[in-house]
């Protein structure tokens, strides 16, 4: 016991040492520096991968930062990779506008009366990062952390679970805000402004997934010790001198479909509609409202949707603690470490990772609920899941004969709402999506 | 007990008996209060994120500073409004300096004062400076030290108004005549310890307000333990000044700004959890309905206001400190003098 308590002395001494190391480098050594005009590498991805694989990923890492700095520029100076979506066959600024990207790229400053640049330095850094890793200046003193837009993954949406968000859901969550996090309600900024925003945004998220693609390839079927390289040596020197954008056609095939996969995806769910067919339909409530609401009682507490599971059977969310979301999961799990092992994950948290947290279930009785709060947001969050977290899909008919049919799936929104004394009904007119109705 | 007399040339100069020492006084005032505004619109300025909205110095998009259209000005884009107005604002700044300067030239005799006064307008040019070159080479360090150096000028415009009033050439000597607490330079000491904590406070607050983006989460967390930590130390620091003020009978003079500071810091740190609320909400916001139904807006007025406050509220903090160090050690100067 007494050693146990000396350890623990021990360990709080080191972290106040420590603290006060890195306190007096921040405010010494944090002025003098020149920041580099480069995307800070995922560090926590290619340790990961280091310690899944056993071996070192340093050149890896090196070639495919190189690669991604002559296809997506840098924090100052963006490039679209609008080459590869033109050979994809698509509109090259179908999904990303260049323009925008400057005006959100950079550091803050207008060149004239009211035209903002540098936006994202401006609204987004302090807690996302300059990579959009959520590793922000602000990222660890935060809960719920914020999200690292490199896995391409979005909670708050519309679409099908593992399906990318549209614009209209990324900029929903801008003009909304997420209630009782750092996340704010971006209403009084500028329409125009937001826009550049949601493309950087995309921006972030497409060259992030593509990092981490890429640098698993390269880790796993390229033999390095063999001599082999990810790149041909011609682009290795051109790449390596910063200058221009790599030709699309030089590139090898196989370095060029992550990319052209993850791009199609973010247009999948832009251009096809069938994705938000649920959102469309109308909701037919049943008429008897006592009748709905013992429906949604017994669907709630029932196993087929298994609601009281996490929730608890009174919707306070504090029934299952022991699950962890994919952000968190991705370099703990998926690399065989205990999320709850400190030793395990020294190396990581060494890397930058923040500490795990469990994810919580949400308590439904405030009705508080983040990804939005109209019908059409909570008949998504129950048929699709929250993707990168444990709240699953709700299992639907006809594709699952076991599973919900629409009224019931009525029910069970009516119930949830009732949790927290909302209303106890909705007509038809609710479930009219509001499409172009953002402001 | 000895009878305390001001000497002949603490009092005043050849003018002494003329309007000269009230005007010197009236103008260090004067600079004080325009001094104060400057700061709350610097802090909004900061808070907007408005420090290049106009991305020229000393010019406005061309124009001169001064000659710059009042329509655009007061009824274009509020970064643009908040910036020209610091701008403006920072040049009356300066002019008062400068006339404080003359005036204390020809009517104040005490030499030190008038070299303060010099100072002073340094300060204040240089500080300009900084503003400007923060415009010019956009540059977010010196946005910090900017950041810093203005609520020192805030302090030192403070201190010099103390040192221009009529307390300072009679009333000292008046007070430390009827009392005895002048004698102790335990309150002088602390005060002055307590100044240096405001100022780091002020840094760290700097820091953690002005973010490049490119600082790691363990730079920003171990400056927000430093904040919170630092801010304890002062609370507890302006407690100790006010409680030996009021023990040691100090006088009166010094005692009131030293109870001041309690409140003030009170008040501060309410705006400090409410800035961190409306910035970046509270780790535990969930245990509370209300906070849980939150949601921050990015440039919302309330937001924009409770964060400014906090920084202004620093400054005066800073100010209100360093006035009770310039009259602790009046106060101690004028009692071991004894007579003049």
């Amino acid at each position: 016991m007494k050693a146990a308590g000396t350890e623990r002395l021990r360990a709080a001494w080191r972290s106040v040492v420590r603290s006060l190391l890195i306190l007096a480098t921040c405010i010494l050594g944090q002025g003098c520096r020149q920041q580099e005009d480069a995307f800070p590498p995922n560090k926590v991805f290619a340790k990961r991968l280091e310690l899944q694989q056993g071996v070192s990923v340093e050149s890896a890492h090196k070639e495919v930062q190189l690669l991604l700095r002559a296809l997506f520029g840098t924090p100052n100076q963006p490039r679209w990779p609008a080459a590869i979506a033109a050979a994809d066959g698509q509109t090259p600024q179908s999904l990303v506008s260049l323009t925008r990207l400057e005006r959100a790229a950079g550091a803050v400053r207008s060149n004239e009366e009211g035209v903002h640049w540098g936006l994202y330095r401006e609204h987004c850094v302090a807690c996302h990062g300059v990579a959009g890793n959520g590793l922000g200046p602000a990222a660890a003193l935060l809960n719920p952390y914020p999200r690292d837009f490199q896995m391409g993954v979005f909670k708050w949406k519309r679409t099908p679970r593992g399906e990318k968000p549209t614009r209209d859901d990324l900029h929903r969550v801008l003009v909304r805000g997420v209630p009782g996090t750092a996340m704010p309600s971006f209403l009084h900024v500028d329409r125009e402004d937001r826009e550049a925003l949601v493309d950087y945004t995309i921006y972030l998220a497409v060259r992030g997934e593509y990092e981490r693609r890429l640098l698993q390839w390269a880790v796993t079927e390229v033999d390095w010790e063999g001599g082999e390289h990810l790149l041909p040596r011609q682009l290795l020197d051109a790449a390596s001198g910063g200058e221009g954008a790599v030709a699309v056609e030089s590139l090898d095939d196989e370095l060029l479909r992550p990319l052209q996969q993850i791009l199609q995806q973010w247009r999948r769910a832009e251009e096809d509609p069938l994705l938000l067919a649920v959102g469309d339909a109308p909701l037919p409530f049943s008429q008897d409202q006592e009748k709905a609401l013992l429906s949604g009682a017994e669907l709630f507490q029932g196993t087929v949707v298994g609601c009281a599971f996490c929730h608890g059977p009174d919707g306070k969310g504090a029934a299952q603690v022991n699950n962890f979301d994919d952000w968190t999961r991705d370099y703990t799990v998926m690399a065989g470490i205990n999320p709850l092992d400190a030793e395990q994950l020294a190396p990581l948290l060494e890397a930058g990772a923040l500490k795990p947290r469990p994810a919580m279930p949400r308590n439904l009785t405030w009705g508080i609920y983040r990804g939005g709060d109209e019908l059409v947001d909570l008949m998504a969050r129950i048929t699709h899941g929250i993707d990168g977290t444990p709240m699953p899909s709700a299992p639907l008919q006809p594709q699952n004969p076991q599973g919900l049919n629409v009224e019931q799936l009525g029910d069970l929104v009516r119930f949830v709402r009732s949790l927290a004394g909302r209303d106890q009904g909705a007509g038809k007119g609710d479930w009219e999506p509001e499409r172009g109705s953002m402001p | 007990m000895t009878e305390c007399q001001p000497a002949a040339k603490d009092v005043a100069g050849p003018a002494a008996a003329s309007a000269g020492p009230k005007i010197i006084h009236r103008l260090a005032v004067g600079l004080t209060v325009v001094v104060f505004p400057l700061i709350w619109v610097g802090g909004l300025v900061t808070t907007y994120d408005a420090g290049m909205a106009v991305p020229d110095w000393p010019t406005t998009y061309g124009w001169n500073m001064f000659a710059y259209p009042l329509s655009t000005w007061l009824s274009g884009p509020f970064d643009l409004m908040v910036e020209h107005s610091h701008r403006l604002l920072g040049s009356m700044a300066g002019l008062v300096a400068i006339a404080l300067l003359i005036v204390a030239y020809r009517y104040d005799g005490r030499p030190w004062f008038v070299g303060w006064c010099v100072l002073l307008l340094l300060a204040v040019i240089a500080q300009g400076i900084l503003g400007g070159v923060r415009v010019l080479f956009d540059e977010r360090v010196i946005a910090k030290v900017h950041g810093c150096v203005g609520p020192a000028f805030f302090a030192m415009a403070a201190v010099t108004a103390t040192m221009a009033s009529s307390w300072w050439r009679r009333g000292a000597w008046q007070q430390v005549a009827t009392g005895a607490g002048g004698r102790k330079r335990t309150v002088a000491v602390i005060s002055s310890v307590l100044l240096a904590i405001v100022f780091l406070q002020l840094v760290l607050g700097a820091q953690l307000r002005h973010l490049t983006g490119w600082e790691t989460h363990r730079q920003f967390t171990a400056l927000t333990h430093a904040h919170l930590g630092t801010a304890g130390l002062l609370a507890v620091g302006v407690v100790v000044v006010a409680l030996l003020a009021w023990l040691l009978g100090v006088e009166r003079s010094v005692r009131r700004p030293a109870m001041a500071l309690v409140g003030l810091v009170l008040v501060q740190l309410a705006l400090g959890g409410g800035t961190w609320i409306v910035n970046y909400a509270l780790p535990w916001q969930e245990l509370n309905k209300m906070l849980a139904s939150y949601t921050i807006h990015a440039k919302g007025f309330v937001e924009s206001l409770i964060i400014t406050a906090h920084m202004a509220t620093g400054s005066l903090i800073l100010a209100v400190t360093a006035v009770t160090v310039a009259r602790a050690w009046r106060c101690r100067w004028v009692a071991l003098r004894g007579s003049p």
